[in-house]
């Protein structure tokens, strides 16, 4: 599937501080401003004893009153922070320096500075921190200056890891690679091209670590061990206050919150800073989905129509107002043809076969139009009318599909008979055992060889035109009436392309009696090879449809013109694997929300004429209708036919 | 697989060296004499003489490199010796204190475990919706108050104010179960909300990214139920990260529970450890490193072993 | 301030020590099952004892415990009034020589009897090439420790000693039996070793043939370490133990108000400064004085002792002394004016930087390094803190790396003989200021200790106060208000006065659970 065109996905092209990352930011910089703005917030001096006022009570000039020795409660809180925050600051950032140093040089040099570079973050990391800071502080007595070098210590071996491991990713990446053959000196290949690239991750790791350095610092002044008095320090202040826990809960509250508050911002930031540094983990899972509206089309009732899709529309929900992704999409798909569904990136070709299968991502809705499929008993079902268990029954069972990638459709930690037959055994009741030989002829069926073996292998011990074999192996097993195939040879090499088309191609003659293929593809040269019917989709619309001989020797749309001239020829095409960019014209197709007016095509069409640009135009039946197409110059070229 | 563990064992024979040697010259140079000490507990005064004649009983008045080879000899033969304070033997005291940390890290990693996981999948299943609102926030929250803050705030409550459990302590299990547990609670507690806000985060964040692969959407594509892809497909998937974590916080735990034992006065090892920094018992101090490092060098070669089985694509090497 | 004096009835040992204890503990009904008496008592120490020895003193909470273990030929009584313990009678045939009549139902952990043998097997053990006994020293003056028969024992001494008995009470002068081996003393005291785990606890049960009748009155001790004070007291409220010692002082205004809860509260302890007298400013007494005119001792009782103390301005003359040395004359006061003078004279009127030397590892030493430190700013002397922990402190200490240094300690006896181990520059330690040696505080403290007649010794004391207040071996500061919390269901048990607090324990022989 092609990812979603999101209106999120253009601003991250633009590097300006991300919305989510502003409330952090400001609570974080607050949190550090203010210990150090507290000459400005309190007249008195952390220090200065007034033994005569001890506990006192909080007051006018003492807003949160005194602690055991008399001193300003709002003052020591204040300027505890300050030695908390730079104790913790400046050990976070030495050990971010050196131990991104030792990483950066141990995965460059590699040889023996990477040994010592692994070897001696080991060594520090047998050590619990708190006991090797415990030990260090007890042995060279408490105080800043030795916690600063303890922290350092302690946390140098994250950062070195971290940068190490980044680095070594970054080194093996192209550029540095060519910079290197270049014979651009190290230094500048480790400063100006790796580091940057490290960046994130270091970053992140530095919050993380400033935010247990404040906790490990205020535990050991908490021990006594930290910070040495008169100055300062929240740990050292609890530690104050816990004696008088019971008589002044206040001077143990004041110390915690401070603290508590403090780590809760840092982390807060890091969170924010993680998701927006490294956005995959919030693109949503692919294990929710969207349910399928009813429709309230009728049901067509033709005996081979084996799915039907009425004036789909699907809308994505948006922050600013739900935008359609399809519009007005109908298909009609019958036993024994192969439907091909043709168009770029982004044209909605995938989606609108998710949606067959009830498996639209979350974000999308099904705001109009029917989803119909036959299944095996009962005749045509509603989508829209099915429970998610009889929804999932549907899927796999009725429909199958065979997906882009099979190097990551599979689970990489299951055998690849255990997804076979969780498969199977998911719609059928049967042994085991059967299961598995039934998985295994299907295994042989699709080609694989020593399929037994393979069966009790892992999929990352195959290549990627067996894991497709094995994913159209495991499309077959429950003998589904409709295959879709989205895009199913694009991420495979030439050679192993044509055996699987020839592979599908087999399927439907030899296997399943009546199979309906829908095959969705950018190639006009295989869609040539395999299909009965094209339906060429363009911005979430079908711009032309018909038997794929005419459609392709004939295109009644300008559309479907310039995606056959972008195809050199079909050797040729067969070479640009990931070609899924027009040639023949310039531009990219619109996105939902900024279709033009009229007709979404018109902007990148040589033929537009102004009243293109007045109204949508409608899908144009051919005289036979066997034929149609979405251009108001249609009815023109089907004359002209 | 043997050759593997022959070369980790080995690595970490050498890696154990190298802790005991900078343990032993960290001591060499620290100062404090454990025999003035051990006569002037409790600021007393002792003689010249007496401490002298200490000194010699305790063997402290043997040339440097001839403890450190003595050192190194014995703990080749995992002798540990015997303290320099009392007496006692070394490795009997490990014995009787290590299982105690265990046991407040076993049973707060189970209660962690029991709590964050499936509050963490449903977190990260449901990400973005109110139950992930509440516990996502809850947990950076908790993840905020350091450990020995809330035990002290326990003890407050629930050991002064309220007087429902005690307020530290340890009596042995075969002494006095109920006791025992009672006294369990709050420690294992403590260890466990500090434990599960890390398992926690770990958990939601490790399902929210196996959510987004492409094999869920095969497994769901297939028909499965959502519990068996949830099951399958997405949790255990997850994991092997999650594994990790918790193998690398119980390291961890085995230094971080001397606060927990220090506000609960629970008899752990992370106790003797600090006593015998105190009075500069050598021997213990070396000994009870050596036992850390080598538990949490054995935790990670676990944790290795663990993650190659949950995830076949990882080959041991 | 009230004090408070453990007020005394003659305590049921006391009575029957009187009567000479004829009965045979043997006789004695076996635990009384019935009764309270078999409870065991739980006491909350301070700290776990390093190790027990009976010779070594290795802190209070050794030393408690020793008490229940081992006992000596005298001892205190409650009110801390020197009792026989496992003799019966002493008679000083002259100065030098004192004749000590056992008990003669005195047996052994191992049921043998106590002899004279024993004794000397005993002291033999202390006054020993190699021992690193407490006492060592001190009865260095012991030229021969004779049995006339198989009760009866003679003591000569070299010269004569004021202090001969206290000595010979002391929790570091017990008599173990002759066949006792190094790693299991054998002892004669109200209770036997029933178990204990390093760091954790220690259980002591009634021995049936102690001397004394009907005591203990319970039937075993279970002494459990909290390090933690604050801990300490929450088990205490919470029901954990019934007994503390070390009341934490924040604590006593909620054992006041507690129905629950008691305790017994005495001064003894006193905190003090020390100088390192080699070098620098403090190498000039005026300097010294200064800082003895410097600071505001209440507030240092306020701030680090919760108002639970009392300031002390001159000799710490502990409390239950037989003399009153109480002299404004030789005392300090507060007058940071008078301060800054003696400052100028000794050429610094501008103050100076200095280190002040105290540890994190207690709480009040830091609370009063900070009190001492904020009344040294005020007359120009800036200190910084040095907090390491208590190992180090003690070296640093002994190797003189500080100018001042915060302390706190106890003599083991009341008598101002006591404070020979602070001041006697013949055995110098952390204890004292490094570097510091007065012939003529030395030759006071050796008068004193080998004066018999009382008049005598309170002129010489006298006037080691008045040395005390010119030389400035110490400021002092304050006397600690040392207290033990109980739950109200514990009767019996008296803290003793002044330096013999740290004896308390011999309390613990009559102390109920009801």
């Amino acid at each position: 599937m092609t990812a979603l065109p999101l209106a999120a996905r253009r601003s991250r092209r633009l590097p300006k501080l991300p919305k989510r990352m502003i409330l952090p930011a400001v609570l974080l910089a607050l949190l550090i401003v203010t210990p150090f703005a507290a000459p400005l917030l309190t007249p008195y001096d952390p220090v200065q004893i007034s033994v005569r006022d001890r506990l006192a009570a909080p007051s006018w000039e003492h807003w949160l009153g005194q602690d055991e020795f008399g001193r300003d409660r709002l003052a020591r809180v204040l300027y505890g922070g300050q030695v908390s925050l730079t104790v913790a600051f400046v050990a976070t950032s030495i050990a971010c320096v050196i131990g991104t140093l030792f990483g950066l040089i141990g995965a460059y040099f590699r040889g023996p500075f990477e040994f010592v570079t692994t070897r001696l973050a080991d060594v520090v990391l047998c050590f619990p921190p708190i006991l090797l800071a415990l030990l260090v502080v007890t042995l060279f007595g408490p105080g800043a200056d030795t916690l600063v070098a303890v922290l350092s210590i302690l946390y140098f071996p994250a950062f070195a890891r971290i940068a190490f491991s980044e680095a070594l990713r970054v080194s093996a990446l192209d550029f540095v690679e060519a910079s290197r053959a270049l014979g651009t000196p190290s230094h500048r290949i480790v400063l100006k091209t790796i580091l940057p690239n490290i960046a994130g991750p270091v970053s992140v790791q530095y919050s993380l670590t400033a935010a247990a350095a404040i906790t490990i610092e205020s535990g050991l002044s908490f021990l006594g061990l930290g910070v040495v008095p008169p100055a300062p320090s929240w740990g050292q202040m609890i530690r104050g206050a816990r004696a008088f826990m019971n008589q002044d809960p206040l001077g143990i509250l004041i110390p915690c919150v401070a603290l508590t508050l403090t780590i809760y911002a840092i982390n807060f930031f890091c969170d924010r800073l993680r998701d927006t540094l490294d956005p995959k983990g919030n693109a949503g899972g692919k294990d929710v989905t969207s349910v399928p509206a009813p429709g309230r089309a009728p049901v067509q009732e033709e005996a081979d129509v084996i799915a039907s899709v009425r004036d789909l529309r699907l809308e994505l929900r948006h922050p600013k107002g739900a935008v359609d992704v399809i519009e007005d999409v109908s298909l009609t798909l019958r036993a024994n043809q192969c439907t091909a569904l043709v168009g770029e990136s982004g044209s909605g070709k995938s989606l609108t076969s998710l949606a067959i299968m009830g498996l639209l991502p979350g974000a999308i809705r099904q705001a109009d139009g029917a989803l119909h499929l036959r299944r095996k008993q009962g005749g045509m079902v509603d989508l829209g009318a099915l429970g998610p268990k009889a929804l999932e029954d549907v899927r796999g069972n009725d429909v199958a599909m065979i997906f882009q990638e099979p190097m990551t459709s599979l689970n990489p930690i299951h055998k690849v008979g255990a997804q076979m037959v969780e498969a199977i055994l998911s719609h059928r009741k049967m042994p085991r055992a059967e299961a598995r030989s039934r998985a295994i002829a299907l295994l042989e069926l699709v080609g694989i060889n020593e399929a037994a073996r393979r069966f009790d292998g892992y999929p990352h011990e195959m290549s990627g035109g067996m894991r497709q074999r094995v994913m159209i192996a495991m499309a077959l097993t429950c003998e589904p009436r409709l295959l879709i195939a989205d895009e199913p040879t694009t991420a495979l090499d030439v050679t192993i392309q044509a055996e699987i088309i020839e592979l599908l191609q087999k399927l439907r003659q030899d296997y399943a009696d009546g199979l309906s293929l829908l095959f969705i593809s950018h190639n006009l040269g295989i869609v040539s090879e395999i299909a009965d019917r094209v339906v060429v989709m363009y911005s979430g619309q079908v711009v032309e449809e018909g038997p794929a001989q005419q459609v392709l020797t004939d295109p009644h749309h300008p559309y479907t013109r310039a995606l056959m001239e972008s195809m050199p020829s079909a050797h040729a095409d067969l070479h640009s694997a990931r070609g899924d960019r027009l040639q023949a014209i310039s531009g990219t197709p619109p996105l939902p929300d900024a279709r033009p007016s009229g007709c979404s095509f018109r902007d990148r069409c040589p033929m537009a004429l102004p009243a293109c640009a007045e109204a949508r135009p409608p899908l144009f039946a051919s005289a036979d209708g066997s034929r149609a197409a979405r251009c108001i110059r249609a009815p023109e070229a089907q004359e002209a036919a | 697989m043997l050759a593997f563990l022959l070369r980790r064992v080995a690595t970490a024979l050498a890696m154990l060296l190298v802790v005991g040697t900078i343990i032993f010259s960290m001591l060499a140079i620290v100062p404090g004499d454990p025999a003035e000490l051990l006569l002037s507990t409790g600021g007393g005064s002792a003689s010249e003489e007496a401490i002298r004649n200490l000194r010699l009983e305790m063997g402290l008045d043997r040339p440097l490199l001839q403890q450190y080879l003595t050192f190194l000899g014995d703990s080749l033969r995992f002798d540990f010796g015997t303290s320099i304070v009392d007496g006692s033997s070394i490795a009997e005291a490990i014995a009787l204190r290590l299982p105690r940390t265990l046991e407040i890290i076993a049973a707060g990693a189970v209660l962690a475990l029991l709590l964050s996981i499936p509050a963490g999948t449903l977190a990260g299943l449901r990400a973005g919706g109110r139950f992930d609102g509440i516990t996502s926030g809850l947990n950076a929250l908790l993840t905020s108050i350091p450990g020995f803050v809330l035990g002290t705030l326990f003890i407050y409550v629930f050991a002064q104010v309220l007087g429902v459990l005690p307020a530290g302590g340890y009596v042995a299990f075969a002494e006095d179960p109920a006791q025992h547990l009672q006294m369990l609670i709050l420690p294992a507690v403590t260890v466990a909300l500090h434990l599960s806000t890390i398992i926690f985060r770990m958990t939601r964040a490790s399902v929210l990214e196996m959510r987004g692969h492409d094999w869920v959407r095969t497994a769901t594509a297939k028909g499965l139920s959502r519990g068996l892809v949830v099951r399958r497909h997405i949790l255990r998937n997850a994991l092997g990260p999650v594994i990790t974590v918790v193998g690398l916080q119980l390291g961890i735990l085995l230094g971080s529970t001397v606060l927990v034992e220090f506000v609960y006065n629970w008899p752990g090892l992370s106790g003797l450890l600090v006593t015998a920094v105190e009075q500069r018992d050598y021997p213990t101090v070396r000994a009870i490193i050596l036992t850390v490092a080598a538990i949490f060098i054995g935790i990670n070669l676990v944790i290795d072993i663990l993650y190659s089985l949950l995830d076949p694509r990882i080959a041991l090497q | 301030m009230t004090e408070h004096f453990p007020t005394m009835t003659p305590t049921r040992r006391t009575v029957l020590l009187s009567l000479g204890a004829g009965l045979a503990a043997m006789a004695l009904p076996r635990g009384g099952s019935a009764q309270a008496g078999d409870q065991v008592l739980r006491f909350g120490l301070s700290t776990f004892p390093p190790t027990i020895k009976p010779f070594d003193n290795t802190g209070g909470a050794a030393n408690t415990v020793k008490l229940m273990l081992w006992r000596g030929l005298m001892g205190y009584d409650a009110s801390a009034r020197l009792q026989p313990e496992l003799a019966e009678s002493v008679d000083w045939t002259d100065p030098q020589t004192a004749v000590f009549k056992l008990r003669a139902n005195a047996v052994f952990h191992n049921g043998k009897p106590v002899t004279a043998a024993d004794v000397v097997y005993s002291l033999n053990e202390i006054t020993k090439e190699g021992s690193t006994a407490y006492l060592k020293s001190d009865l260095s003056i012991l030229t021969a420790v004779e049995a006339v028969d198989d009760k009866t024992v003679k003591i000569s001494l070299s010269a004569p000693s004021a202090v001969l008995l206290d000595l010979l009470a002391s929790y570091c002068c017990p008599i173990i039996s002759a066949e006792s081996t190094e790693d299991a003393p054998i002892g004669a005291g109200p209770f036997t070793m029933k178990g204990s785990e390093k760091g954790v606890y220690i259980e002591v049960e009634r021995f049936p043939d102690f001397y004394m009748e009907g005591e203990p009155n319970v039937g075993g001790i279970r002494f459990i370490a909290y390090a933690d004070e604050n801990l300490r007291y929450a088990a205490l409220e919470a029901g954990d133990v019934d007994l503390i010692e070390y009341l934490p002082w924040q604590q006593f205004d909620a054992v006041d108000a507690s129905d629950t809860l008691e305790m017994k509260s005495t001064l003894g302890p006193y905190m003090f400064l020390l100088f390192n007298v080699t070098e620098g400013p403090f190498a000039d007494p005026k300097v010294r004085q200064a800082v003895g005119y410097a600071i505001e001792r209440q507030d240092v009782v306020d701030a680090a002792f919760a108002g639970r103390g009392t300031p002390l301005f001159g000799l710490p003359n502990p409390q239950g002394s037989p003399f009153d040395l109480a002299d404004p004359a030789v005392e300090w006061s507060y007058d940071p004016e008078k301060a800054k003078a003696l400052l100028a004279e000794a050429g610094y009127p501008n103050g100076f930087d200095c280190r002040l030397l105290a540890t994190a590892t207690y709480g009040m030493h830091q609370d009063t390094a900070s009190v001492v430190q904020a009344y040294l700013a005020m007359i120009g002397i800036n200190a910084t803190l040095d907090l390491p922990d208590w190992g180090s402190r003690v070296t640093s200490g002994k190797e003189g790396r500080y100018d001042i240094a915060v302390h706190g300690t106890s003599g083991t006896y009341n008598d101002p003989d006591s404070l020979w181990p602070l001041l006697y520059s013949g055995n110098p330690s952390y204890l004292q200021s490094f570097g510091f040696k007065s012939e003529r505080i030395d030759g006071l403290l050796e008068k004193g200790r080998t004066t018999t007649d009382q008049a005598e010794r309170e002129a010489i004391y006298k006037d080691l106060a008045k040395a005390y207040f010119e030389e400035v071996p110490q400021v002092p500061l304050n006397w600690r208000i040392q207290a033990y919390a109980m739950r109200s269901n514990v009767t019996g048990f008296e803290s003793l006065p002044g330096f013999l607090n740290g004896s308390s324990a011999y309390a613990l022989d009559d102390t109920k659970l009801g």
